[in-house]
């Protein structure tokens, strides 16, 4: 694991721990992926307003303390600010709220939104011949939804080649509706598809590099819960739930061994 | 009034490039003429309206103005999250305008009847929530709300009234009659027509609306002397009339029911007394009461 992931993670438990809140092991399952984004799209968080920026949109907006501590990484706000996660007066709620935190391109929560709003700004760039690109970051167990796959057809017909998505498919539904071979039905819908160890940032990068006349996705293989084995043992039982003292120290001694 | 608003929103397209027709398999041959002219800003989508809103929500993220259409209750009720979220509550833009609201379809039976979507969108914070009755309101409300940065819904009909109310202004209701027996009628839309023509004579007030959000609660507030009978082919009115402090309202409208006869819209109205005939009964019942 990269430093600097590590790092994030560490800091998404110290603020699940001074918060009370956080899904911490879908945050732990997409450091990579949003490491990556930021890593590649062209942006400026100074200026998150800058016109010419490429969009990030978090379908799956409960892992939003993931998606705060990767922004602040990158220098969208600082670290210290994000321990108000949750709070009444905080910008950081549990789902992000565009109109609040900088950068965050649109307010998500309720499954199968984002992925949709996100191939309307791709088609809008596309009328406007504009060089911007839209990414995208979906969770296999929102891929329940019927509107990811509404969107699927809809992007492939209008040939958005400049939307990304990234399919987190990290088996979060393995007492639910899973979706087996995910890439081959998104192929079947008529994208471009790219399979990819979800922990490995510079994979992801080349991934995310990738241009096709077609929408694309990129199924990301990660482990809900990746680098702290307790939480990756008791997915479901983590799911929505913060450390206390005792615990956090635990959970760092494991992130910090392996 | 599909033709009206085809003929309103390909002309205001001409000076606006920031317009976008978004089908949902509905009225495609009224948009030939648009399609040819403007490929790159007509999408006949799909059979999927949830996405049609969330794409269009995106597309305004991206400095479009999106102008959505199909039928009513498959763009309302169905989408009802879609516009909360995707719209309302991320500030987006849409113009949802729809056809074959209340019992316009009714041969096609109780799937296809809308009468709640007027209802639920004025709940959502930041929806306009419009419906016009006459093709002249229609242009007038069109031209002043698309491209306001807010969500709003056109509740078409194809069955308009042609009476010519005056002045339309987004947000204001119209006195259309005076009376002088503390018995006002309050309507909204299509069904003016027929409400007229059962009060014609009759000693009631008579309030027009086509804004049904931001209703014209000023106006309201001014008949709060008098008891209010909301006559409707919907619901959406009525809560809104009440909301208003400290009014007497009765509503003659819609069972608590399915509707689950055939035929045009002026059979399913004659069966609810929406016909002249009815509403008129029931408006003299109202009167006797004062007596």
């Amino acid at each position: 694991m990269l430093d600097r992931c590590r790092e994030i993670r560490s800091n998404i438990l110290k603020i699940s721990h001074a918060s009370g809140n956080g899904h911490i092991p879908t945050s732990f399952s997409i450091v990579e992926s949003l490491v990556a984004v930021y890593s590649t799209i062209r942006h400026d968080p100074k200026n998150p307003a800058w016109p010419e920026r490429d969009i990030f949109i978090l379908s799956k907006g409960h892992a939003s303390l993931g998606l705060y501590a990767v922004m602040a990484n990158f220098g969208y706000f600082t670290t210290d600010e994000v321990y108000a996660f949750g709070a009444y007066e905080s910008r950081f709620g549990c789902h992000p709220d565009r109109t609040k935190v900088p950068g965050v391109e649109a307010s998500t929560g309720s499954l199968g939104h984002g992925i949709g709003l996100a191939a309307g700004m791709a088609l809008g760039f596309k009328i406007a011949k504009s060089p911007r690109r839209v990414v995208t970051l979906v969770g296999d167990g929102e891929a329940n939804e019927g509107t990811v796959w509404e969107t699927a057809l809809v992007a492939a017909d209008c040939g958005l080649g400049n939307l990304t998505v990234i399919y987190d498919h990290n088996r979060s539904q393995t007492r639910c509706l899973q979706i087996e071979n995910p890439g081959e039905r998104f192929a079947a819908f008529g994208w471009a598809v790219t399979e990819a160890p979800g922990h490995d940032v510079e994979a992801l990068k080349a991934a995310l590099g990738k241009r096709s006349d077609k929408p694309h996705v990129i199924i990301a293989k990660t482990v809900k819960g990746y680098g702290i084995k307790t939480l990756e043992d008791e997915v479901f039982a983590w799911h929505r739930r913060a450390p206390d003292a005792e615990t956090l120290r635990k959970l760092e001694e494991e992130l910090h061994a392996g | 009034m599909r033709g009206k608003f085809k003929d309103i929103i390909t002309e205001m397209a001409e000076d606006d490039p920031r317009i976008v027709i978004v089908l949902g398999d509905i009225s495609v041959f009224q948009f030939n003429a648009f399609r040819e002219k403007h490929p790159d800003r007509f999408y006949n989508m799909g059979i999927l309206e949830p996405t049609l809103i969330s794409v269009s929500g995106g597309l305004n993220a991206a400095g479009f103005v999106p102008v959505v259409h199909t039928i009513a209750p498959f763009l309302t009720e169905r989408c009802y999250e879609q516009i909360k979220l995707d719209l309302c509550y991320n500030r987006f833009e849409a113009n949802l305008v729809t056809c074959g609201a209340s019992f316009d379809y009714a041969w096609d039976g109780a799937t296809h009847h809308a009468y709640s979507d007027l209802a639920i969108l004025r709940l959502l914070p930041t929806m306009e929530v419009l419906q016009p009755g006459s093709e002249r309101e229609l242009e007038a409300l069109m031209r002043s709300q698309t491209g306001n940065g807010k969500p709003t819904y056109f509740r078409l009909s194809d069955n308009p009234h042609t009476i010519d109310v005056g002045d339309v202004k987004f947000g204001k209701g119209i006195v259309l009659k005076r009376g002088t027996s503390g018995c006002t009628i309050m309507t909204a839309g299509p069904i003016l027509g027929n409400v007229l023509e059962a009060c014609k004579d009759l000693d009631v007030s008579l309030v027009y609306f086509h804004t049904i959000k931001p209703l014209d609660n000023e106006l309201v507030a001014s008949f709060r002397d008098d008891r209010i009978l909301v006559v409707h082919d919907a619901y959406g009115l009525k809560e809104a009339v009440d909301a208003v402090c400290g009014m007497r309202t009765w509503y003659h409208g819609l069972p608590d029911d399915f509707c689950v006869w055939y035929g045009k819209v002026h059979d399913i109205r004659r069966r609810l007394g929406l016909d002249p005939a009815g509403i008129r009964a029931r408006v003299r019942e109202m009167l006797a009461q004062n007596d």
